[in-house]
């Protein structure tokens, strides 16, 4: 029969009749005969104008095409055309997305979860190494005004007085917010320390992000972050600044019902009030502060504030009993100007 | 032997709704494969697009494959994308952190200029890979070159182009078109390209200064209106609440008519650019010409833009078959080709696909 046909050496259009003998076959014009070749070798191109189009295996260019397409006798000796991609083809294409749909579904949730898995694989002495690294970014604003540090100190004792590894300290930023490093230090911001009303409310933030230390939720926080930006932007330039991603990140919602689980908790077994705490949280999400909103949104954003996380906290009063305050008022006192009435500490500004 | 005045090479005899069916199931796949599938799409349309493409008197065919694309995308991640990340990442931070900012700079600033050669080299083989999986009366192109000199190039050329304020913007473009296609073959006619700066230079400068006077213009406006206020001209203004919101629409306004002005601006440099770009390429005794002007640019824009937002982004996936239209139907080809003595190319082929182009995520044309 006669087929159109290109041999990939040269531009020429040919037009010779395939001759079919078992299962092989040769192209034959009256001055040249090509072949033989093997119909498993071939093939199957994209149908066009109606013109069944063969490729041969290994060779470029190389291509018969049957006008008015594949004749009936030829077409069970034939490979089928790839349409969706050959793993698609044979399945069908709406099977074909159901599974996928169902693996996506799988995959998915497997990559949320990963943070968490990944975050119980990782040391606590490399998570510690990274927050130390990270502390560099705040080396200079580190607040030591007379007395200061060892008021805090005092603090961190109270409501977690087993616990050595505490480390706790003041940076010279006006942000009411306070953040947690891998590796279990905490970071309150001078703003925070000023927008407290007592030192008890101070107690409170502290105990809640010694939960978020104890269930590792800054490193799971961070790899998801990294993960989304490597999904999201592919690491593209712009993924410096860890202190950014710090304050950026929002903990899950169930973290955060933990951390205050952790809180609560710690509050009861150190006889701290936690009604003071409940009344900050109140304070904050009316944004009641003389000193205006724009200061408060930063513990906002990272800690989305309810009305069920302040009654937690009051409900829990019920059970507590002889509570004293963390500090005194020198101690008190000594806490709240530890940025303002040290000299060294850098002033406050914003670098990133 | 085959002469092509008098009716058009090229020609597209597709019809979109024959080409919807192709669409709505790549974008059902990819959806379904979480973007995986998009490889294999975007081949799926190329082989469309390319087979409903006539040139003289036979259609193109494109060979590539989805697991080229993939494997492609996968090295280009591999190699560099993920360590150019970490060293972003880690390196750099740290090292500012340990209080050598000056170090921190030198890895930046060779971090940008690798990303500067990648960006060349990965404009380079995408072309290179295009030509070398299209195939026509069972010829295909390529190149012998792996495009590492073209990426030098385009890192000079670029900091060159910085250090003159970006006036030598045209001659950057065209000698770098000049010079990749130059590199590229069909069969075993090399591709020549001679495109010239100057003819394209004074709408660049147009582009160039335009920012500058409509700049002068707000200002102006500004001046007059504070000017006409102060005579109580604007004394009609209901009440002074509205004052501010009013103001902040003109803001708008002028913000948005600023990108308007401006993008097409940049559209009458650049249709004149692609007409004096493809009109200086060879091939062989083949001359090539594209006759797009700034309207007929404007109306693929405003087309694919209208097309993306009335259909909720669903639109996007007709806008690849729109530029290939768009593209054949404003490309012409004069001359000659003599079939015996087009034989096939001796070039080798690229063993991958657009990887690196995709993971810069740069442009098609
Ligand atoms: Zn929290």
């Amino acid at each position: 029969m006669r087929v159109w046909h290109y041999d990939g050496l040269s531009a020429l259009r040919r037009e010779p009749d395939l001759v079919a003998d078992g299962d092989a076959f040769r192209l034959v014009e009256s001055d040249r005969s090509e072949g033989p070749y093997r119909f498993a070798d071939l093939v199957a191109r994209d149908t066009v104008d109606g013109d069944a189009i063969y490729g041969l295996k290994g060779s470029t260019g190389w291509r018969i095409g049957f006008p008015g397409g594949l004749p009936a006798d030829l077409a069970p000796r034939l490979p089928a055309p790839t349409r969706y991609g050959r793993l698609i083809d044979r399945i069908g294409l709406w099977p074909a997305a159901a599974l996928c749909a169902t693996f996506a579904a799988i995959a998915v949730g497997l990559f949320l979860m990963t943070p968490a898995l990944v975050t119980r694989a990782v040391p606590q002495s490399v998570e510690r190494k990274l927050g130390d690294m990270m502390a560099g970014d705040f080396g200079d604003r580190n607040c030591a005004g007379p007395n200061g540090p060892q008021a805090l100190a005092a603090l961190v004792a109270r409501v977690a007085p087993g616990d050595a590894d505490a480390r706790v300290s003041v940076v010279n930023l006006p942000i009411v917010n306070a953040v947690t490093l891998p590796g279990g230090r905490i970071v309150l911001f001078d703003g925070l320390v000023k927008a407290a009303a007592s030192p008890d409310e101070i107690a409170g933030v502290i105990a809640h992000e010694l939960g978020h230390v104890r269930h590792r939720d800054v490193l799971e926080s961070l790899l998801r972050q990294l993960g989304l930006s490597v999904l999201l932007g592919g690491l593209d330039g712009h993924v410096g600044g860890y202190t950014n991603a710090l304050l950026a990140s929002a903990y899950s919602r169930d973290a955060e019902a933990r951390a205050d689980g952790f809180a609560i908790d710690a509050l009861a077994q150190a006889h701290i009030s936690p009604l003071p705490t409940a009344r900050f949280f109140k304070r904050l999400s009316a944004g009641e502060d003389a000193q205006g909103i724009g200061r408060l949104t930063a513990y906002l954003a990272t800690h989305p504030m309810s009305q069920d996380r302040a009654s937690r906290f009051i409900a829990a009063a019920n059970l507590h009993h002889d509570d004293r305050p963390v500090l005194d008022a020198d101690q008190w006192g000594a806490l709240r100007d530890i940025c303002s009435a040290d000299p060294k500490a850098r002033a406050a500004g914003f670098r990133f | 032997m085959h002469e092509s005045q008098g009716n058009k090479a090229f020609a597209f005899s597709g019809d979109w709704r024959e080409f919807a069916p192709i669409a709505f199931t790549n974008l059902l796949l990819s959806i379904v494969t979480l973007g995986v599938y998009l490889f294999w799409a975007r081949t799926r349309e190329r082989r469309y697009l390319w087979s409903r493409t006539q040139f003289i008197d036979d259609r193109l065919e494109w060979t590539g494959t989805g697991r080229e694309l993939m494997v492609g995308y996968g090295l280009a991640m591999l190699i560099f994308v993920i360590p150019f990340g970490f060293i972003n990442l880690v390196v750099l931070n740290s090292a500012v952190m340990r209080g050598h900012p000056g170090l921190a700079g030198v890895i930046g600033l060779v971090l940008y200029l690798a990303v500067f050669f990648l960006t060349g080299v990965a404009i380079f083989r995408a072309l290179r890979y295009r030509l070398s999986r299209t195939l026509w009366h069972g010829i295909r192109g390529g190149s012998d070159t792996f495009g590492l000199a073209f990426g030098w190039s385009y890192v000079w050329k670029s900091v060159l182009g910085w250090f003159t304020f970006g006036l030598i913007v045209p001659w950057t473009m065209t000698s770098l078109w000049n010079e990749r296609w130059g590199e590229m073959s069909f069969g075993p006619y090399r591709f020549r390209a001679d495109a010239l700066a100057a003819p394209i230079f004074l709408r660049f400068l147009l582009f160039y200064l335009a920012p500058v006077v409509f700049v002068f213009a707000v200002i102006a406006v500004a001046v007059f209106g504070v000017v006409a206020g102060g005579l109580g001209s604007w004394g009609t203004v209901p009440n002074p609440g509205a004052m501010p919101f009013v103001l902040l629409a003109i803001m708008a306004g002028f913000y948005l008519l600023f990108f308007i002005v401006l993008g097409v601006i940049a559209l009458v440099f650049y249709s004149a650019y692609f007409r004096e770009a493809v009109g200086a390429l060879r091939l062989g005794d083949l001359e090539f010409s594209f006759t797009a002007t700034t309207g007929d640019w404007i109306k693929l824009f405003a087309g694919n833009f209208a097309l993306v937002i009335f259909t909720f982004g669903i639109g996007q996936i007709f806008v690849g078959y729109r530029n290939w239209t768009f593209f054949i139907r404003h490309m012409h080809a004069y001359g000659e080709i003599d079939l015996a003595r087009l034989t096939q190319s001796t070039t080798r082929q690229p063993g991958q696909g657009e990887g690196l182009l995709d993971a810069f995520d740069i442009g098609a044309i």
